[in-house]
Parts: C-alpha cells; structure tokens; sequence
C-alpha cells in the first residue's frame, strides 16, 4: 500500500497479480455475469489506485477491505439487477463459465489454507445451514429474507447463521489470532 | 448492554445481518469507539470475508489486468505527486570594492559598502522571517484541513464499511458525467463519494436532497468536488428512511437553496 500510495502502478499490478483471481471469484459468485463481474473488479482496483490516501486511514490489513469493497459493489450491482429484473425480463447474453478452475501460479499458501478450511467447513455444515449462509453472504439477504426465501422459520435461520458463523470464527481462530 | 453480551453478535453484524436492539447497541458501542466492540467487529469482518474464500475459483479474461492499468494510466491520480522544493535562494550582492588610492577615500567607500549590505542582509532577514510565517501560517492551516478531511475519510469509510448501510447509486441525468455513490446508514448519516467530477464555479454548488414519500424536498448537504474531481462527506439524515423515497442532487447558486431550483443532476430510488 506503502507504494500505491506513492503512485507506483507496478504496485497496484503486483495487487492485481495477488488478489485480481479471489476477488474476481467473490465478485462472480454474486453478480453471476462475467462482464459485469471484470466491470466491477476493474471498478474496485481504480478506486483502491485512486482512493489510497483513504485506505491508510483504517490502518485495517489491506484483504479484508479489498473483499468487504468488493463483496459491497458486487451486492450493489446485484440489487441494481433484481430491481431491473423486477421490471422487465433481463436479457443477459453471457454465459457463466463452468467456474474454471486454475492452478494458482501465486502459491498464495496462506490464504489456500484458508481456502481448505472455509470449504471444508461449509461442506461439513447441513445443506439449509450452508445455503443460509451463502445467501446472507453472497447475496446480501437479511434474516427475514433468507426465511422467507428458504420458507423456514425466522428464528431457525438465525440460530443456523449464528451457529454457523461461531463455528467460522472457532475454525479460523488460529489464522486470525 | 456489556460488551460480553454483545460478542456473540460481531459476526451477524459483520455479515450484515443483525437487526434489532442488538445491531443498535452493537453500534452504539461501535460510535463511541469501544476498546472491546472495534477491535472485536474488525476481527469478526476479517473472519466473515473469509467466506470468499468459499466462492468456486474462477479466472478472469487475461485483458482484464491490462484494461485495470489503461486505465490507472489514464487516471488523473497518475500524476507523480512530486513537491516543488521550494525556496529561491536569493544571491547575496557582491561588494565591489573601489580602488582609490587617497586611503581616507576607501576607509569611506569600505565603510559605506558594509553599512550598505548590512542594511541589505537585515532586509533580507526580515523578508526571510516573513515568509517563513507565512509558510508557517500556510502549513498549519493546510495541516488543520489534512485532519478535517482524514476524520471526514474516516467517517465516509465507517459509513462504507458498515454492514447495515445502504448502497444507492444516483445516477447522472447527463451521461457524460460520472456517477455518485451514496451509502446510507439509519444513525451514521448518509456518505456520498465520487470521482472525476468536474471543476465548479465558486457561485454555484451541489446540494444534495431527501426526496420523501410525499411533501416536499428536504436539504440535506451543499458540497463541491475537491481539486482532484472527488467528493467525500457524511450528512447526517434528518428523515427516517423509510420516509426516504430518493436522493437526489442539483445544481444551486452558492450557499445552497431552501427547495431546488434546476432540474435533478444525479438521482436514486429507493425501494
């Protein structure tokens, strides 16, 4: 950050390098369009370039920002979508690519660990719980929503986030610690 | 509430899905700064976006990479932020000496020359002495504008993160002009940020509104882009949001107007 902060474009290259794939991933996952998907991740690189200054104020490590910016623009986008949609039929020619998957040439090992461990628990988590959190985290519902959505019953699904997300928090104790 | 209670709920409130008195009390702690509270939701944000990491791995298009940099080089942020290194040096006079042969003739021209560049060195210091505070004015007020628009950042930034703002883009009537974000959050105030604005005369200014359900406009703020074309403020919101139909911006003479006096400039609904 030091270095964007100092205007050096080969710094925001090397961030691109490390995080334009994760953040790329998240912000597919919720927009599901990839166009709008490279629109949204060109839209929160060019704000870090030009926002630095700000991103020095936090004094937060620079990942989580990165993904709570972009997880923020891509659930804009999406309730941007879904108001269109509930207007007219949306018409949108792209195609999802079957999630390509590859090899990860960063060797980022940290953050595959973390990876290892998000999808293992999410995987060891009953299906109604996952898809909970996924909707709450993907696609930015309240808990109302996601009741009403998955017809379950308000207080279920509170217990199931908030039981899910104490199990998050105790698997990546360690790493976050 | 004690902090204790209220740990269980760093994370809903992170994920953004806390409600309810324990969203309020949560930020309430959070708006005075909570030595457990800040540092406990920070930590719960670090461990929620983690479940990005459950998104399925995906690539994107190998010009993505070169269109990000197009475009930072074209970004007037680009620009070196190189600092002029001030001050001229001013050449002291040369004394000129005379070459008299009758001594009483040079003891006087001697004498006239050093009262001379003594007067002159006093001068010069006196004029050293002004600058230096005048600069010393100059960066004490550049340095009290600094921190009111770090703490400014800062709020806009809190604003930003915080899960239970809402994110509205207003629109811009002219597409040429770009569009302005605005988050807003039922106790924080409303955050509004934009790049690449252009320049305005000191006569006018943007005013941002409240547009309820039914009534009449309701002012909200008056502000101009920065020198770089960027906005960044935090209103307070002086209407419950569910009363809120849209924001809208317009165009006003200096100084902000009691109701809009030009057509919406950049507006959003809000459902």
């Amino acid at each position: 950050m030091e270095r964007i902060l100092q205007h050096d474009s080969g710094a925001l290259e090397a961030l691109y390098d490390r995080y334009g794939r994760p953040v790329y991933s998240l912000v597919l996952r919720i927009a599901q369009h990839p166009s709008s998907a490279e629109e949204i991740v060109q839209d929160v690189f060019l704000q870090l370039w030009r926002s630095a200054d700000r991103f020095q104020i936090s004094r937060g490590p620079l990942e989580p920002w990165l993904f709570t910016m972009a997880r923020n623009r891509a659930l804009d986008f999406l309730r941007l979508k879904r108001e269109k949609q509930r207007r007219r039929e949306d018409s949108d020619s792209d195609i999802l690519p079957s999630a390509v998957v590859c090899p990860d040439p960063e060797g980022d090992i940290d953050r595959s660990r973390r990876a290892e461990k998000i999808r293992a628990l999410m995987t060891s988590l009953p299906e109604a719980q996952r898809r909970a959190i996924e909707l709450a985290f993907f696609e930015g519902m309240s808990h109302s929503e996601i009741a009403s959505s998955m017809g379950e019953a308000l207080g279920t699904v509170k217990s199931w986030i908030r039981g899910g997300l104490l199990r998050l928090r105790e698997s990546l104790g360690e790493a976050s610690s | 509430m004690e902090c204790e209670r209220l740990a269980p709920f760093y994370e809903e409130y992170a994920l953004g899905v806390l409600e309810g008195k324990e969203r309020a009390e949560l930020e309430a702690h959070l708006a005075r700064a909570c030595p457990k509270c800040t540092p406990g939701v920070a930590k719960a944000r670090w461990v929620v976006v983690q479940l990005t990491l459950a998104a399925p791995d995906a690539q994107p298009s190998s010009g993505l990479r070169g269109r990000i940099m197009d475009a930072v080089k074209a970004s007037p942020g680009t620009a070196g932020t190189s600092r002029a290194v001030a001050p001229l040096k001013k050449q002291a006079p040369q004394a000129q000496g005379a070459m008299f042969p009758v001594w009483a003739w040079i003891a006087a021209a001697t004498l006239a020359l050093v009262t001379g560049y003594t007067i002159r060195q006093m001068n010069n210091q006196n004029e050293q002495l002004a600058q230096l505070r005048k600069q010393m004015k100059l960066a004490t007020s550049q340095n009290q504008a600094l921190q009111n628009q770090l703490e400014m950042d800062h709020m806009v930034a809190m604003v930003m993160m915080s899960p239970d703002s809402m994110p509205l883009k207003l629109m811009p009537k002219d597409k040429a002009m770009p569009m302005v974000h605005a988050y807003l959050h039922p106790h924080m105030g409303v955050a509004i940020t934009a790049d690449q604005m252009p320049s305005m005369p000191a006569a006018r200014t943007l005013q941002l509104w409240f547009v309820p359900k039914s009534g009449k406009p309701m002012s909200v703020a008056i502000f101009h882009p920065d020198a770089a074309g960027q906005i960044a403020l935090v209103a307070p919101v002086n209407m419950p949001r569910n009363e809120i139909a849209a924001l809208a911006v317009t165009d006003e003479p200096a100084g902000g107007s009691p109701q809009p006096t030009t057509p919406i400039a950049w507006m959003a609904q809000i459902n």
